[in-house]
Formats: C-alpha cells, structure tokens, sequence
C-alpha cells in the first residue's frame, strides 16, 4: 500500500514539474528549436547570406582546426580573458555588495551611482575609458607619473600596446560590477537579522561576520555569477570592438570578434556558424565541470 | 570571575561614527569614476556643436543648451516610440516573471524527468550568439507572418525566451529557501500551486525584482531586436529612434546625449525605487532559533 | 497589487491590439524602398518630399519609403537579402554588386531597359561613370546603377597656410612637397608633445592601398592572387613610415585620434594643417560649425612616375528579386529606379543628404556654386575602387588593419609585415578554393 502510494507522489511531482516547466518547454521546442539546429546545419554549409547554403560536410570545422592560425589566436585571447575577468569580477562584485550593504544615510544614491555605468551609454562609457585610459592624455597616467619616474620605466600603453591590452579591457569592464553587486545585493537581503544579532552577543567582529554569516550564505548569487561570468566572459566583443578593433597587433581580438567578422565582412556564414558551435561546445564543457563545484561550494538553504 | 582589564574602548556611538565616515569617504571617491560617464553624457548634451569638436580640452559647456532636450524629443516621433517601448517592455516584463518563475521553480524544487538534462540545455541557449540565429530566426517569423506585428518582442517572453539568465538565477534563490518550509506545507496537505503563489514568490521578492528591473532595461534598451524583427515602422521603439541621431558624417551628438539621458531616465528612476526595498529587507520568521 | 498589474495587462493588450496600424485600401500597387534617412534625421523630409513628388505623379504605383540610420541600414539589408524579403529597391555598396548579381538576388537593369515602355525618365548611360558601370556588370549586363561617387582628395587649411605665410599656390602637389610644406605646421610644445601638425599620411581617410596606387602598385594581381612582395610595397611603407619619424607612433596616434562614431576629426578640430579627407568630411566640418578657411586639391603624387589616383567608390541603386515579386511591382519599382536616376532627382537627392550622386550633368549644375564641392567633383574622375576579392570581401579593412598597425608601430619591419600579410590572404584564399569547390 505504502509503495504505491510513494509512486503515485512520484509520478504526480513528474506530472506538476513537466507543468511547471511547460512555458520554458514549450518556448524552446517550438520557437527555439527551428533557428538553433538551422545554424547547426548551416555550420556544415558554405553560406554566404545571398545564394542557399551548400552542404559541405565538415570542411568549415577542419579548417578552423588545421588551417587557420588567426582562430588559435583569437582563442588564446579569450581564455586569457575567461581566467583573468572571471576570479576579478568576483572580487569586484562582492566586495562592492559589502560595502553597499551598510544602513548608512544615502546609500540609495551610491547604489544607484554605481549602477549607473550599466545604463549609461556604451558611447558614453567608451568616452570614460578614453579619458582614463589614454596613454598620452589619460588621467590614469598623469597621476601615474610620479610613479613612472620613481620606478623609471615607460608610461604604461594601456590599451594601445599588445602586453597591456587585454588587462586594460578587462579594467574596463569591471565598471559593469554593479550589475552583479545587484544580485549580491538581493541575496543578502534573505540573510536572517537575527544571526548577525547572535554573532555580536558572541562578540563577532565585522571581518568574521563577513566570513562566517554573509558569504556562506551569499554563495547561491557567487555561484550564479561565477557561471554567468564564464559564459558571458568568453563571448566577449562590443568592449574591443568599440574600444581598440581588434588590436593592437589582433591581442584583443577575441573569438566572438573573429566570428563576426566572419559573418560580416568576409561573408562566410557557414564557418561563422562552425565558430559558434566551438565555442558552445568549450563552455558547455567549461560549465558542466564549474557545475560539479555546485557539491562542494554553495550553501544551500536545503541542507541543515 | 576574573576582572579583565580593559583598555578604554570607543563607544559604540563613536565607532559607528567612524566608520560612517570611512565609508562615505571610500564611496565618494569611488563614485567619481563610476559618475563620469554621465556627467560627460549630460555636459555633451548641453553643448554646441562647435564645443563638441574640442573634446577632452573643454569638458564644461559655456552656454548650456536645454533646447536640446526639447528639440531631442520633437525630432523624433518621440510619443509613438515611447508608446511601442511602454507595450513591448511591459509585455516582456510580465511574461518573462511569468515564464522564468515557473520553470525556475520546477528545475529548484521538484523532480521531473529529464530536469537535470533540461537544464543544462537551458544553460546552453546562453552560449549561442544571437549573430548566427538571427537569420533563421528571422526567416522564422517571415513565414509565420509575424514580423508586421509585435509579436515577435512580446510572444518570446511568456515562454522563456532570452529568460535562461533569470530561470538560473531565480532557481539559484528558490534554493536558497530552507527545504523545512515547503516539507512542512506539504505536510499541510499544501499542493505545489499553494506554496508556489504562498510561500516561494513572497519570500523572493529581491530576486523577483532584479528579474523584473533586470528585463526591464534589457528590453528598454534593445534596438537590435525591434530593428530586425519589426518591419513597420509604426511599431518601433525609443531605442531604435535614439539611432537616427547618429548620420553618416558623425550626427549631431549633442542631440544624441539629450535624447540617451531622456531614454536612461525611466531606468535609473526603477532601480532607485527597486533597491530602495533592498534597504527594508525580508524579515525572516525562520524556522531556527 | 495584482489588481493593478491586471489593469495595466488589460490597457496594455489593448493599446497593442487598437495600435496596429491599419493598412489603407487602394488600388495602387506598393512599391517598398529602403533609405538611410530614418525619421528625425536631417534628410528625412527631403527624402519623403521625392517620395511624395513622384506618387503624386502617377497614379498607378505608391512608394513606401523606411529609412534607416546609416549604421543599422546595412544589418537590415543582409538579412532583408539573405531571408529573400528584401525591399522592392534599395542601396548598397558598388564594389560587391557581382557577388549579389551572380547568386540571383538582383533583377538585370539592361534587360529593364531594353523592355522600357513608358519612356519616363529613360536612363542615359552617359551620365554615369564608366569605371563605376564596370563593377555594377555581370555577364554583360548591368544589374545595378552607381548611386552616389564618392572620393579621397587633399584638404588644407588656408588659414593656418596664410598664418605662416603661404598662399594656395603653394599646396603641394608631389610627395617631396608634401613633406617640405608640411613640416613648416609642425608646433611642439615645451614638454615635447606635440601642438599641431602639418601632415600625417595615417590620419583622416588616408589608406595604405590609396599611396599604393599612385605608384601603379596593388595589392592583387588580375587573377586575384595576393602581391605585396615587391620592392616597391616596401618603399610606400618606408615612405609613410619616415614622414613624421621625429614623434613615435603612439604620439601621433593620440593627436591623431579620429574616431566618426565619436565625432573626433583632427582636421575640422584645427589640429592639423592639412589632411586626406573623403567628401564626407565636407559635411562633418559643416555640421560641426566650423569656420576656418579650407581649400581641397588632389592628392600629391610620388616625384617620379606618380599616378593620379584615389580611392573612391559609392553606394548603388539595386532592385531586389524575391523569387516572388508580382509584374506591376516589377515595372512600379523600375519606374520608381529612372525617377531617382533622372537628373532633376539627382541634384535634390545631393542637396538632401550632402552626397555626391552619380549622374555628371546634375552634379556639375549641382557644385556651380559651391567651390569646395567642385574641387571634390573633379576628383572623382581620378576615383577608382578596390577590386572585389571573394575570398578576402575586407582585405582592405580587418584583414590588413592588424599588419599595418604592427608595421607602424615598428613591431614588424615592412618586409616582416607584407610577407605575413600576403600569407594570411594566401591562407584564405586556400581556405575559400577548399570550401567553394
């Protein structure tokens, strides 16, 4: 009696997730399904937006593979860019949250200030970054010079010299931390009063608050950005295309870029698709093993 | 007991005094770099033309030009744009808490099969490109006879579309709520409906809102979609029309600017009003201690 | 709460389904031209004015014009074309008509022509640049008409010329020249970075194939294979190299910095003396408000055995084929096409969008009075444009940017340079033989 009924329970929660998930389900089986595995076939195509595509077989992929040194190039870049941007952002992001998160006078204003280069204008934000970053005229090198002429070295390029490029668009995204300090900011508002109150009975300071109450709990939102960020980290684009077009010397000319200029400029659909699916391929695997970490790193309000 | 002898401590009155200030001082700084963009944006927007070409090298304007804000708004057909934003984006709004929370819920707390499978192809739609579906996308729509409609920005969103992000996100919340909650409404003889609308939507109400403020701005300020997937004009956004500044020959930036801060402001008046309910916070009657 | 999100559902679905636009009845057949003069854009209302003009005198057909703005009209486009919803007539660019010819996309001009019946507005073939018709021809046919002609020319300040104690008989003409008279503008500050500048061949439209061509060198061969191996490359880029070689690159990549979506130009800002500008820049410097005295004069030439020669190309005016258009759209969309080629159209089409047209007659009427525009006008009969390399569409653009800023900034000599640039053309066009086979 008891079997059949732990079975009906099971075959109801079958029925009430399917339920559940049905919008989602449906959306992408219908409205999703036909583009996706059109450019799949595409990428087995030579297509170059006018005539139809041409199947070709796996002729895009193998010259990516053993043909192409632009694409190796293009690939070191953007996993320097992944391993760099994504621990930094993190950083960024939480302690961003930290400080944001005290109940002093006008924190509504600073939140919203440092949201604000998320809604500014990308033009806008280029025009920031010239200003700062300009090796010539950057306010960022004018307050460096004492420092220059303590170590003796050159001003440093930014991002007009291939060594320093990449981490200088790196810098230059963390000024989008405020999208995740957001988050950050939404998770510690589930975080119990009460538990800080019993730390400080105990005689807690705010270093082993932080520690022992905040980030355990935060770590649902630190997972969530910690994926969000691979994914979003390896698609990276609009900052070199706006910013340095590629250079200097193609050092930020990241995959995502590669594949456009594929698309639009040298009108290969075809091989921009092969792109594509490469890289959904690497950050599904990249993804799949970050996963794993879900066991070991977050806290999850499940578990007593 | 043993007297300890204390060296003489700030009062609690003090120390938090200081550390006001500290983080007033920290935060001031800070924020100059994060407010430049807009102040850069907002000065660009009161200039003249002539002032634009010198740059970095004049960074005030001398004669401020408000006309530029009204001018912004007249040489658009600023009220049909702002008409079609409005619907679109509320539309997306709704749909996409509609959509996200559900299936957030179902890959959170209950067991289905094929969840896990399901769910790391819904991580995969986040690594595809827009580029490369775009045309089938579009071809898509042509054959269905959507694209003289809006329904190509609206339908997508009642149906998890572009809702990868906030479906993680919003599971990675509903995780979060203790188990002991939902077991002991179940034990209640509560259904999944009940403690879906009772006990997991109430108790994320941040998440909700950064799902909610979150759309809000993607969709506001998405020109891309509405270019591609609107074939009449009537149809088109704030975001497409804010383009129209921008000629072959550079624009007429100043106009530009006025327009962006316009088009920026709803935003940045939602998220003020958002986070401020960051600040009250969810008093959690927790089941511990 | 709910109530309120409710209510607002219910206004909104509302609103979306009373907001659709109702299509009016006619009889008419509709005829859909895409532009770049979307609403709010300062040529908007010339540009429905011509629309107007011609529904209004015919009452067979109806024009419905989309503008869109000049960044976002070519995305529409490719995608218009490639999912074959394309508008009845439309703009592109010259140089690649071939590639849209060959694959079906466009209908034949010639054989439009030759079926003319009405006799309206019949195009004269001698009104337009034959060096232009050569790139629109496939197989024998036309299958597009140059829109517009664009050129690369000399711009100087008169100015700061007068200021030092030039006239305008003394602008040069050859590259030696060039280099004397621009130094006399070279002024650098106390501190060494640099204040004004007679001349850099890297800024404004300046291009490496542009120099290139005045020696009667290129970059392919006429089998399309990749050259750049001769000694003569090698000169250009020395020669562009040593022009400014008291200041390093990055100095001058920072006074220089130009930047069109940024509405940054070194020359309309008064940086420097003299610059290579396109017939854009005409407009940008009167749309910016500046008023310094300017002059525009050829591009000088190499002492020896120089070639005048710039590069120049130009949007064309294309009649897309859908697989599906009906006969009245057909000859709707053709009347529409010799009504913006007539001359009359031309020249109004000029004075909308600041460009230069095609059509020689209407453009000589057009620049009677503007002396600057006729410097320009001139100078498109010396334009030529780059030729169309299936396999490297961009070879002009991202795939040489890279090895010519290396070059520049002396991260690879010039040799270094042209020989990893040829074998990257090499490398695609093995690529492209392989894939399209």
């Amino acid at each position: 009696m008891k079997t059949s009924s732990i079975k009906q329970l099971r075959k109801q929660e079958n029925l009430i997730g399917h339920l559940f998930a049905s919008p989602w389900l449906l959306g992408i089986t219908i409205l999703g399904a036909f583009p996706i595995l059109a450019s799949l076939y595409i990428s087995f195509t030579t297509y170059d937006m006018i005539a139809a595509p041409k199947f070709i077989g796996l002729k895009n992929y193998i010259i990516l593979f053993t043909n192409d040194e632009i694409f190796w190039k293009s690939l070191y870049n953007t996993f320097y860019h992944v391993f760099i941007s994504v621990p930094l952002g993190l950083v960024v992001g939480i302690s961003l949250a930290l400080l944001l998160n005290n109940k002093i006078k006008g924190m509504s204003i600073y939140r919203t200030l440092f949201y604000l280069p998320n809604v500014v204008s990308i033009v806008a934000m280029a025009l920031l970054w010239m200003w700062l970053f300009q090796p010539n005229f950057g306010i960022i090198n004018e307050i460096l010079k004492p420092v220059y002429r303590f170590l003796g070295m050159e001003p440093l390029q930014w991002y007009q010299a291939a060594k320093t490029s990449k981490i200088t668009l790196i810098l230059m995204g963390l000024w989008t931390a405020g999208g995740t300090m957001v988050i950050y900011l939404a998770q510690m508002q589930d975080i119990p009063v009460s538990l800080y109150e019993s730390a400080e009975v105990d005689g807690a300071n705010w270093l082993q608050k932080t520690f022992n109450i905040t980030l355990p709990l935060m770590t649902p939102s630190i997972f969530f950005n910690f994926i969000m960020s691979i994914i979003g980290g390896f698609q990276v684009f609009t900052i070199a295309y706006i910013m340095t077009n590629g250079g200097p010397s193609r050092s930020t000319y990241y995959y995502a870029y590669y594949m456009f200029d594929k698309m639009m400029n040298d009108h290969s659909m075809g091989m921009a698709s092969a792109m594509a699916w490469i890289l959904l391929v690497i950050i599904l695997i990249i993804t799949l093993f970050a996963l794993r970490l879900n066991k070991y790193v977050v806290y999850l309000g499940e578990e007593s | 007991m043993r007297e300890e002898i204390k060296k003489p401590k700030l009062t609690k009155k003090q120390r938090n005094l200081i550390k006001a200030v500290i983080l007033h001082f920290v935060l001031i700084c800070a924020s100059f770099g994060f407010i430049f963009p807009f102040l850069w944006m907002l000065f660009t927007a009161l200039k003249t033309p002539q002032e634009l070409l010198l740059g970095f090298q004049q960074f005030f304007p001398k004669d401020p030009q408000w006309g530029n804000f009204v001018t912004a708004v007249t040489k658009i057909p600023f009220f049909m744009y702002l008409k079609n934003s409005l619907i679109i984006v509320t539309l997306s709004v709704i749909g996409t808490l509609f959509s996200s929370t559900t299936a957030a819920y179902a890959f959170a707390k209950l067991r289905w099969r094929g969840r896990d499978k399901w769910f790391v192809i819904m991580l995969a739609t986040m690594m595809i490109p827009i580029q490369v579906i775009l045309i089938p996308t579009y071809i898509m729509y042509s054959y269905i006879g959507w694209l003289s409609t809006r329904l190509p920005l609206i339908v997508p969103a009642f149906f998890g579309g572009g809702a990868a992000f906030y479906i993680f996100l919003l599971r990675q919340f509903f995780k979060g709520i203790p188990k002991e909650l939902t077991e002991s409404a179940i034990i209640d003889g509560a259904n999944h409906l009940q403690i879906f609308f009772k006990i997991m939507l109430p108790l994320s109400k941040p998440a909700l809102l950064t799902v909610a403020l979150f759309t809000f701005m993607a969709t506001w300020n998405d020109y891309f979609g509405p270019l591609i997937f609107l074939s009449n004009p009537d149809h088109w956004t704030l975001a497409i029309g804010l383009r129209s500044f921008q000629t072959q020959f550079g624009g007429r930036y100043d106009l530009m600017m006025a327009a962006s801060i316009l088009i920026m402001l709803p935003t940045l008046i939602l998220f003020f009003i958002a986070q401020k309910s960051f600040i009250e916070g969810i008093t959690f009657t927790g089941i511990k201690g | 709460m709910k109530k309120l999100l409710l209510t607002l559902l219910f206004l909104l679905t509302a609103l979306s389904v009373f907001g659709c636009a109702e299509d009016t009845d006619t009889d008419k057949t509709e005829i859909m031209f895409w532009h770049m003069s979307p609403v709010g854009s300062p040529s908007y209302s010339g540009m429905k004015t011509l629309i107007n003009d011609f529904n209004d005198s015919q009452d067979l057909y109806v024009v419905k014009g989309i503008g869109f703005s000049f960044w976002d009209y070519w995305d529409k486009i490719s995608v218009a074309i490639a999912s074959r919803t394309a508008p009845n007539i439309g703009l592109s660019t010259i140089d690649d008509v071939v590639s849209r010819a060959s694959t079906g996309a466009l209908f034949d001009i010639t054989t439009l022509m030759e079926n003319d019946t009405t006799g309206v507005n019949t195009i004269d073939l001698n009104e337009y640049r034959q060096s232009q018709m050569d790139f629109a021809t496939f197989e024998g046919d036309l299958y597009a008409m140059p829109f517009t002609a664009t050129t690369r020319a000399l711009y100087y300040n008169l100015d700061m010329f007068r200021e030092i104690g030039l006239t305008e008989d003394d602008v040069p003409e050859t590259w030696s020249e060039l280099k004397t008279v621009a130094k006399m503008f070279d002024k650098v500050d106390t501190d060494g970075t640099i204040e004004r500048l007679g001349f850099d061949p890297t800024y404004g439209d300046a291009t490496y194939h542009g120099w290139l061509w005045e020696t009667g060198l290129d970059f392919f061969d006429e089998n399309l294979n990749p050259t750049l191996n001769t000694q003569g490359h090698v000169d250009v880029l020395n020669w562009i190299l040593d022009f400014n070689s008291n200041f390093t690159r990055s100095q001058l990549s920072a006074f220089g910095e130009a930047n069109t979506m940024l509405g940054l130009n070194p020359f309309a800002a008064e940086r420097v003396a003299m610059i290579i500008g396109n017939d854009g820049l005409y407009q940008t410097i009167i749309n910016s408000g500046a008023t310094f005295d300017y002059g525009v004069s050829m591009i000088p030439i190499p002492d020896e055995n120089g070639i005048h020669v710039n590069w120049g190309s130009g949007f064309s005016l294309e009649m897309y084929d859908n697989g599906n258009n009906t006969e009245a759209e057909i000859q709707g969309a053709f009347e529409f096409y010799k009504y913006l080629l007539s001359e009359d159209v031309q020249i109004q089409l000029a004075e909308i969008n600041g460009w230069i047209m095609g059509h020689i007659d209407g453009m000589n009427e057009y620049v009677k009075d503007k002396p600057i525009m006729q410097a320009l006008l001139a100078e498109v009969d010396y334009a030529r444009d780059k030729v169309y390399v299936p396999y490297a569409p961009s070879w002009h653009g991202n795939d040489w940017q890279s090895y010519y800023t290396q070059i520049l900034n002396g991260e690879l000599t010039p040799e270094e340079g042209l020989l990893a640039a040829r074998n990257h053309y090499l490398e695609k066009q093995q690529n492209y033989n392989s894939v399209n086979n």
